[in-house]
């Protein structure tokens, strides 16, 4: 079991408030990923949950306990950090072993439990070696086998794949979400990532300056953004927004187009604009259109190899059920 | 090959300097530990300037070899040596840690706790032997005093009178003697060399992982699990470099054992040899080779022993 509710949690540094009243619950077996801007309050949270901050006032639950007083060792929950945090004198095999060491567990059942998370994580052929030979994500692994031996209540991810090359963070990415299948266990996971959020989560919390700004599944999030921030804040490409004439006929402050929701003509169309950068990708190709009036370009994107380039005049239209408006104050108009 | 032979002159001055300093000496000292070399004899004027012509062989390393003296000065040497090194290293670890936090006053803490360091021996021994230690001017004398007068007054109080009418009088210590000299010796190093560690396990201190510590907590780690675990194998260096530097300062201690009782009891091997200076140059110096051995040996034990019990 491993509900995690926060009630009212608040967070000074001094007189900074960096988490104002917040409430938040993530069900049992939840793949929750927190996301948000650098500096947004993302690890502070972490940080509050696991019990290694703090709260200034409000309360944290698990399973309906209270344990805003408990210490961190005796809520249930295992971290993984971004630094790998790994002992640097021990082996892996002693590294893995340490939380169990600690619960004073008899050393023939230790060593049973190391090898198995070692051989799930594959790590059984670097057992005798000391993190410092190992690269890192094979660190990363050992970070993680020493998290789940102790089969906590939840697991606390703060940005674990950040320090690795692209290619190791899409396998990494995929052991963590099969590891989520396999344990059921809920997981809590910070990352600044669009792709890890939107592949991973059962559910996504936008984060801004502390303050919630939405909850909710990856497809809710991305075809129905609450205000301007989530929808600037989802997707990758960035969704378009658009003030002035084209959202004011439409009733709104703001119009927001997905990239893919708007259609490309060489004849007509509501916006004229001029092509600037054409990325090919193979399966897409971005074109990045300058329009007159509009200060940032619109990036649109067309299936397959298009026949564009530097400088064509294109007529931009967008599909008007796929439109998003936010009025003044940033919130969704329906 | 061309281009290294200008860097290679370049550097040749420093290297044939600093194999001057250090062989000239070496290779004197093991010529006159191998032959008979005195400053003063009446009978045998010939022994009185070195010469190969007293060729004796091992002669001289047989002759300390057999001496008494020579084994208790070996023997003063160690004690002296592990006591100090073991309460610097312990003193100076629990000092690091009690001190590597934020607290008001740090600064001046940190100044104060340094500051023996900066005193000369000789005078540190002075201080130490007259001022503290003495059994009847210093500290130790005043203290012990004192309590004697303290528990003279209570035997007569009402109550507990009877219990401390069994207490006998207590006896200044005097650290001059034969048996409790090194002791004064051990003490008065331990106060100065301290500084040392600490600063040195300090500044190691300050480079260790906060965020290992937090993993530690929540690994379910104590304040005592996280400094056995954590901080004490990260010291495991810091703590080889003081053993280390300390030995080989420490087997040379003279000033102090000079200062305290003139050797009187616990000669260490220096004093020891510098008895012999005063006339048997060939004795000395086969002490002297004997002092190279046992300070290696004492390096290399201490090195392993450090590395084996912290690094796990
Ligand atoms: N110990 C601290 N003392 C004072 N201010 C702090 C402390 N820790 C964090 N802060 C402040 O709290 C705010 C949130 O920090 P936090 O580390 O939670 O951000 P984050 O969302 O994790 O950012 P990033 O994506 O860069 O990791 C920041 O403005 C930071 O300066
Ligand atoms: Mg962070």
């Amino acid at each position: 079991m491993g509900r995690i509710v926060l009630e009212k949690v608040t967070k000074k540094f001094g007189e900074v408030e960096v988490i104002p009243p917040l409430d938040l619950t993530i069900e049992d077996g939840e793949f929750a990923v927190f996301v948000g801007p650098s500096g947004c309050g993302k690890s502070t949270l972490l940080r509050l949950i696991a019990g290694l901050e703090e709260v200034t006032s409000g309360e944290v639950k698990i399973d309906d306990a209270t344990v805003t007083e408990v210490p961190p060792s005796k809520r249930g929950l295992a971290m993984v950090f971004q630094s790998y945090a790994l002992y640097p004198h021990m082996t892996v095999r002693k590294n893995i072993a340490f939380p169990l060491r600690m619960e004073k567990m008899p050393q023939s059942e230790i060593d049973a439990k190391v090898d198995m998370a070692a051989k799930s994580l594959n790590l059984t052929d670097y057992l005798d070696r000391k993190p410092g030979q190992l690269s890192g994500g094979q660190r990363q692994r050992v970070a993680i086998g020493r998290a789940i031996v102790r089969q906590p209540e939840a697991f606390l991810f703060d940005e674990p794949l950040s320090n690795l090359d692209a290619a190791l963070r899409v396998g990494m990415r995929l052991e963590i979400s099969e590891l989520h299948q396999r344990l059921e266990t809920t997981m809590i996971y910070v990352t600044h990532d669009q792709v890890e959020a939107m592949t991973m989560a059962d559910k996504i919390v936008v984060l801004q300056a502390g303050v919630i700004e939405q909850v909710g599944s990856p497809l809710e999030l991305y075809e129905r953004p609450q205000n301007r921030f989530v929808a600037g804040f989802i997707g990758s490409p960035k969704m378009n927004l658009i003030e002035g004439e084209a959202a004011k006929k439409r009733g709104a402050q703001t119009m927001g187009m997905r990239p893919e929701h708007i259609a490309v003509s060489t004849e007509a169309g509501e916006f004229k604009g001029t092509v600037g950068v054409a990325e090919h990708l193979g399966s897409d190709t971005f074109l990045h259109v300058h329009i007159d009036g509009i200060e940032e370009h619109v990036t649109v994107r067309q299936r397959g190899n298009v026949n564009f380039k530097y400088g064509d005049t294109v007529y931009l239209t967008p599909e008007e059920a796929n439109v998003h408006k936010f009025g003044a104050d940033g919130l969704r108009i329906d | 090959m061309a281009n290294r032979t200008i860097p290679r002159l370049l550097q040749t001055p420093a290297v044939v300097l600093l194999l001057f300093w250090m062989l000239v000496p070496l290779s004197m000292t093991l010529f006159f530990s191998f032959i008979r070399y005195v400053l003063n004899n009446l009978r045998r004027p010939e022994w009185t300037s070195p010469s190969i012509e007293n060729w004796r062989g091992f002669g001289n390393y047989q002759y300390v070899w057999n001496q008494d003296s020579f084994w208790l000065a070996i023997q003063n040497s160690i004690l002296i040596v592990t006591s100090i090194l073991f309460l610097t290293v312990i003193l100076g670890v629990a000092i690091a840690v009690l001190i590597n936090r934020s607290f008001p006053g740090l600064g001046i803490v940190r100044v104060l706790l340094i500051s023996p360091f900066f005193v000369m021996p000789a005078v540190n021994a002075v201080l130490w032997i007259n001022m503290i230690l003495d059994p009847v001017l210093g500290l130790q004398g005043i203290a012990v005093n004192g309590i004697n007068e303290i528990i003279a007054g209570l035997r007569s109080a009402p109550v507990v009178g009877g219990f401390f009418s069994l207490w006998p009088e207590f006896e200044p210590i005097s650290f001059r003697a034969t048996q409790t000299s090194a002791y004064a010796v051990i003490m008065m190093v331990t106060w100065q060399w301290t500084p040392f560690a600490v600063l040195i396990f300090m500044t190691s201190l300050q480079s260790e992982d906060q965020q290992q510590k937090e993993a530690a907590t929540l690994d379910g780690a104590g304040r005592w699990n996280q400094f056995r675990f954590l901080t004490l194998p990260h010291l495991g260096r810091p703590i080889a470099i003081v053993v280390m530097i300390q030995a080989i300062f420490h087997l040379s201690l003279y000033a102090e054992i000079e200062i305290v009782s003139r050797g009187n009891g616990n000669k260490n091997l220096p004093y020891y040899i510098g008895e012999l200076v005063n006339n048997n140059i060939g004795a000395a110096s086969a002490t002297g080779i004997f002092a190279v051995i046992l300070a290696n040996i004492v390096a290399i034990f201490l090195l392993r022993m450090v590395g084996k019990t912290l690094m796990e």
